[in-house]
């Protein structure tokens, strides 16, 4: 076994200076009748060709695409080279969490500056070093609303938000029967103002909105804020897709009072859904609540700048069963993925990205109304996801576009039965002209309505 | 390492005009602003604007500080910090497996549907354990999901019931589990061997009496929904009588949860699933050599018993197997199953941190059962050797035969007034990562060490010699190691000012 650096003579060595005749001997602190009397019943060992051959055969068994017009909460973006490179560094990928600072400054410093960035894309103040995904954010989100708001116990949920951040809220909310979590519907794509203060109430601890929305359609934050507001509850934006942060304004600026989501679009691909890289961002007020890992700036005893994990008194292996969270390991690789990518992109290329999506998505769109069988849906603003209706037999034009290597939109009769027959696109930077000209013309052979 | 002694925050060297990324020309025409006036992006305000040279040399020379498992040993105990083998992360950065999308059609994706069911598996041998879920992203996540198992399986039989027991050993995520779980946490006491007192305890300081295993099972009978027990537990030491207390707490249908952070002493020579364990976690970050990433992304996948099954997470990998003619190899498609009415739900967004359950699989294909019970046995070879070349220089405050770690305490370097805190600093300096320290609570200033099987006989010696020179100094030159480190890039830092006056991000002058 390539991995253990063993052999017979220093194996040997080992075992006479522990004083036993062989590795076996030191199993009896396991009684006898629990050890396991067989071999494993599994493959044996294999060499690093046999292994990579046998996983690249997985990776092939995939279908492999031209383009993907499918974001629904994950999204393929550029990745600039730099960053598996640095990511690649084993002082970076191998090391542990940063409990001894004297020996983790560069994990320290990074989480530090991503801290800062994640309140900058905010506009919040205080954010902590990641959560694992957008659903476990809005969870974590919601019972920290509940905490703040103190003896208010229901939390209202926008249908608008990713249905699975909602189905992975009501799994985390289930145990919890003090606990209340209640849908606000939706009107022309966006939460139903009328239906938000229908159920807005002296209980009500938050309300969890898209920002933009699953249907890609930007949420009027301002306009939530001051009935929210009114009723003493928290606005909690849910951002799954990050480069909207360089189109829409920082949520923390009109009227959010958290901000939580999904980050991945910050310098990954999208990995069949993980690791991705959940973030919450809140108010300064409320630091002392939020949960998880949380860098700060000290000095050390000669007075020189550095960092250190701090407000450790919010966490379990200090609080134990009083933590903010159960949260330990987070998704650190990916916040160092989406820190360098900030660096990389700067204000400028996070706008210039936005505005490359926007413009991708508005033509996309526009193509395809041109087509007899699309039609537009009502609905507001969008950044680079929208819907369309499609009279066309669905069947058909998913079968077309993976014959010609395409994947479509999302058929959004799955999650909203309202929205059957509707598809949801996504067009992002990696789009080109060509792309959607060819997409176009491959709907257009599609057959006509069965 | 250390060349620099300062690395200034990225946001004092950012330069207006400078560009890390260059983006393609646009070839649509330019979007038309749609966007009310008071939702567009009005700027940024720590944004850097730097080359991409000048990003790289940062994320480099910060990289320096950083100690790594390639750097040499990483003794953390209960942390597992084993070799990360190249292939692993050469075969998770896979084109085919990175660009596969989470909401394409199962269809589509079933390269990555195989490797799921082929890893799911390989845990449920490795556990003896029917049911697995690859869906939670680290342990406490997978902790999280089994508590819930367990809740969904009495409130199935008409009660939820109250109470979760977890011994004083046990790591901080199960309180913080059951409790964000709904449940409320009571203690178990532990025996001076670091295991589960049956019998009631007395404080030997206070004369506080704590009610043992079997006192709190009688008395809170069906109230106890389960307990939370990690083992090997966090001193090293096999639950000897585990079996009884699975039959005791089953005797009250109160079910088993292990939380399998040690399972790196167990692979290939004991499973869980054979001792009574109805449901438990792995740390693939641990036991299966995915890299820690400085904090992240774990994986942690829940493995459970028949009992639990019908309540796990949807959606649950499937395997269907189609007919073929007579004397053919039979063919398989792989589907997610959506439709489990008991389900507790989903607890990951999509499936879980996928590309580390990529390296996972590849590390179990690359062990193989011989080489799964061989990294087993080298790793309980190297604690104990450890054990044995360190123990009289350090005092060894549990003598009952340990696994994969060992736990010694200052006691003996206290007297010099050298503590644990000071010897871990001054292994910085002699160019180690510390052990874990002050955990578990059980074990007054516990050094907590385990070095795995990734470390060769040279490698330990080295490490066994520092720690017996540090031993050394405790005894000629206390002061000296109340200064340590010296020699890393900062000295002790100043956690309490962190704490009280919080610095959590840069701010503009």
């Amino acid at each position: 076994m390539r991995y253990l650096p063993s052999s017979p003579v220093e194996d040997r060595a080992l075992l006479d200076i522990i004083g036993v005749p062989d590795a076996e001997a030191l199993l009896v602190g396991i009684p006898e009748p629990l050890r396991l009397k067989r071999e494993l019943d599994l493959p044996t060992q294999g060499s690093e060709q046999e292994v990579a051959w046998q996983m690249m055969a997985l990776a092939n068994k995939n279908t492999r695409f031209c383009a993907q017009f499918l974001g629904a909460g994950a999204y393929d973006h550029f990745v600039p080279s730099a960053i598996d490179a640095m990511v690649g560094r084993q002082e970076w990928f191998t090391a542990y969490t940063p409990y001894q600072p004297e020996i983790s400054q560069g994990t320290l410093q990074h989480i530090f500056e991503y801290q800062t960035l994640i309140c900058d894309l905010t506009g919040l103040e205080v954010t902590n070093a990641s959560l694992y995904d957008g659903g476990t954010a809005c969870v974590e989100a919601a019972l920290m609303a509940v905490r703040v708001a103190k003896k208010r116990n229901t939390v209202l949920v926008s249908r608008g938000l990713h249905p699975m951040y909602r189905d992975v809220l009501n799994t985390n909310f289930d145990p919890h029967d003090e606990l209340h979590l209640v849908e606000v519907g939706l009107k022309d794509g966006v939460t139903d103002m009328a239906d938000l203060q229908a159920k807005l109430h002296g209980d009500v601890a938050a309300v969890l909105v898209g920002y933009p929305n699953f249907l890609g359609a930007v949420e009027d934050l301002t306009a939530l804020a001051g009935p929210i507001h009114a009723a003493g509850a928290l606005l909690v934006s849910v951002t799954q897709e990050a480069f909207a942060f360089g189109w829409f304004e920082a949520p923390g600026k009109v009227g959010a009072d958290m901000a939580c989501g999904e980050a991945m679009s910050l310098g990954n691909k999208p990995n069949y859904g993980g690791p991705f890289l959940g973030f919450l961002a809140v108010k300064d007020a409320h630091k002392r609540e939020i949960p998880g890992r949380v860098v700060g700036q000290t000095k050390d005893l000669d007075g020189r700048t550095g960092y250190v994990l701090t407000l450790t008194a919010r966490e379990q292996h200090i609080r134990r069963d009083k933590a903010t969270s159960n949260i330990c390991s987070n998704q650190g690789l990916v916040a160092l993925r989406a820190n360098i990518f900030m660096q990389l992109a700067g204000p400028e290329g996070l706008r210039g990205l936005a505005e490359q999506n926007a413009a991708k998505a508005q033509y996309l769109r526009q193509r395809l109304l041109e087509l007899p069988d699309m039609e537009a849906v009502p609905g507001q603003p969008f950044f680079n996801e929208f819907v369309l209706r499609y009279k066309g037999d669905m069947a058909a034009l998913q079968e077309a576009c993976l014959k010609e290597s395409l994947l479509p939109g999302l058929d959004l009769g799955r999650f909203y039965p309202e929205y059957a027959g509707c598809i949801l696109w996504c067009a992002t930077e990696l789009h080109t002209r060509q792309m959607i000209e060819s997409l176009v013309e491959i709907l257009a052979r599609v057959p006509a309505t069965v | 390492m250390f060349l620099r002694q300062r690395e200034p925050l990225i946001f004092e060297r950012s330069v207006p005009g400078k560009r890390g990324m260059d983006l393609a020309k646009l070839d649509v025409p330019a979007a038309q602003d749609t966007r009310p006036a008071h939702l567009r992006r009005s700027g940024f305000d720590a944004m850097p604007e730097l080359s991409e040279v000048e990003v790289i040399r940062h994320f480099t020379r910060l990289s320096k500080w950083n100690y790594g498992v390639d750097d040499g040993i990483y003794p953390l105990g209960s942390c597992t910090m084993k070799h990360n083998p190249r292939l692993n992360e050469k075969v998770a950065g896979m084109p085919g497996f990175t660009d596969s999308h989470p909401m394409a059609p199962d269809a589509l994706v079933q390269g990555n549907l195989e490797l799921l069911y082929t890893l799911q598996e390989w845990l449920k041998e490795i556990t003896g354990l029917p049911g697995v879920t690859l869906q939670p992203s680290a342990g406490a996540a997978g902790e999280l999901t089994g508590v819930m198992l367990i809740r969904a399986y009495h409130v199935a039989k008409g009660a939820k019931r109250r109470v979760i027991l977890i011994p004083d050993s046990g790591h901080g995520t199960n309180p913080a589990t059951a409790a964000m779980a709904g449940y409320e946490v009571v203690e178990l006491p532990s025996l001076p061997d670091g295991t589960i007192a049956f019998d009631d305890v007395t404080d030997p300081v206070n004369g506080k009496v704590r009610k043992g295993l079997s006192t709190l099972v009688r008395e809170l009978g069906t109230e106890i929904a389960g307990a939370m027990i990690t083992n090997p537990n966090t001193v090293g030491v096999f639950e000897y009588r585990f079996q009884e207390i699975s039959d005791l707490l089953h005797s009250v249908d109160a079910l088993v949860y292990m939380d399998g952070a040690n399972m790196n002493a167990l692979v290939g020579v004991a499973r869980p699933g054979d001792f009574g364990v109805d449901v438990m976690h792995l740390n693939l970050h641990k036991t299966m050599s995915t890299p820690h990433g400085g904090g992240g992304p774990g994986a942690g996948p829940v493995c459970c018993g028949a009992n639990l099954m019908p309540f796990l997470p949807v959606p649950v990998v499937v395997r269907d197997t189609v007919k073929v003619g007579e004397g053919e190899v039979p063919r398989h498609s792989y589907r997610m199953d959506w439709d489990q009415p008991r389900s507790i739900g989903k607890v990951h967004t999509f499936y879980g941190n996928f590309g580390i359950l990529v390296r996972a699989l590849t590390y179990c294909l690359s062990h193989g059962s011989d080489g799964l019970k061989a990294a087993t046995l080298r790793a309980i070879v190297n604690a104990n050797y450890i054990r044995a070349r360190l123990k009289g220089a350090y005092a060894l405050h549990i003598d009952s035969p340990s696994l994969h770690e060992v736990v010694f305490s200052d006691t003996n370097q206290a007297r010099h007034d050298v503590h644990t805190l000071d010897i871990a600093k001054r292994l910085i300096d002699h160019g180690y990562h510390p052990p874990t320290i002050y955990f578990p609570l059980i074990v007054p200033g516990a050094l907590m060490i385990e070095p795995t099987e990734s470390e060769g006989k040279d490698e330990l010696d080295a490490f066994c010699d520092t720690m017996l020179q540090i031993a050394k100094e405790a005894e000629e030159d206390p002061d000296a190691l109340h200064q340590a480190p010296t020699l890393a890039p900062l000295r002790r830092m100043d956690e309490t000012t962190a704490a009280r006056k919080p610095v959590l991000r840069w701010k503009k002058a």
